[in-house]
């Protein structure tokens, strides 16, 4: 796990308030965390701020997991440069 | 003046005297909403907060706060907002700094972190004339069904 991805993990970790020990890469936010709507605008208002980007409103249904948010965030910067 | 109380009514669900916002001075696109609530010497809430000693609750300022974020919400997302949906305050992160009394012009301002179809982030500051009275940080939820689970 690169420092980007730690860091992107420590994040949610903390919003969910859970173990970044359990917060594995294909755990899915709304089926085995119980994300709602709540905590996901929590972590996209968070993501949105710590890497000045936008995730428009129809990506978010589509970020099911730390591997996703991950390969977004990669996307998103490759788009950038 | 932008909106009156009763253009206020027309979006959001609260009523007297749960109402806390009198009007909205400045709605900047859909990123920025002013509000303002006029606090009054006879407020209800003066009688038992505190007797003698009448300061506005911050918890109240907390829902003014609130309120006028659903004026944002409905200004970003005015099809919902005309469905008469149900909403409600998640987790909140504020400070009171000064307090209320009562007479005094207490203006809200909320900036739009984040709005989605189903819920909103928002950015608060409250101020009494040149004086910051509260910050906040709101997540708010909006329910199209009649029941919130």
């Amino acid at each position: 796990m690169n420092s980007i991805e730690a860091e992107i993990s420590k994040m949610v970790s903390d919003i969910l308030e859970v173990e970044v020990e359990k917060l594995t890469p294909d755990v899915d936010f709304f089926t085995d965390l119980n994300v709602d709507s709540l905590k996901a605008i929590e972590i996209v208002a968070a993501f949105e701020k710590k890497y000045r980007i936008i995730i428009p409103e129809d990506d978010i249904p589509k970020i099911r997991n730390l591997g996703q948010l991950i390969d977004y965030t990669k996307t998103i910067k490759k788009s950038d440069a | 003046m932008i909106w009156d109380k009763e253009k206020i009514k027309s979006v959001i669900p609260h009523r007297e005297p749960f109402l806390f916002i009198d009007e909205i001075t400045e709605i900047e696109g859909t990123q920025r909403v002013v509000a303002v609530k006029y606090v009054g010497q006879q407020e209800s809430f003066f009688q038992g907060h505190f007797p003698g000693a009448p300061i506005m609750p911050g918890v109240l300022i907390l829902e003014a706060m609130a309120q006028a974020s659903i004026v944002l919400y409905s200004v970003c997302k005015p099809e919902i907002a005309q469905s008469n949906p149900k909403y409600y305050l998640s987790k909140s992160k504020v400070e009171f700094l000064s307090p209320v009394l009562p007479g005094d012009k207490l203006v809200l301002e909320i900036n739009k972190v984040k709005v989605i179809d189903s819920a909103g982030v928002a950015d608060a500051v409250a101020t009494v004339g040149d004086r910051v009275v509260a910050k906040a940080n709101l997540i708010f939820g909006i329910k199209i069904d009649t029941r919130i689970k």
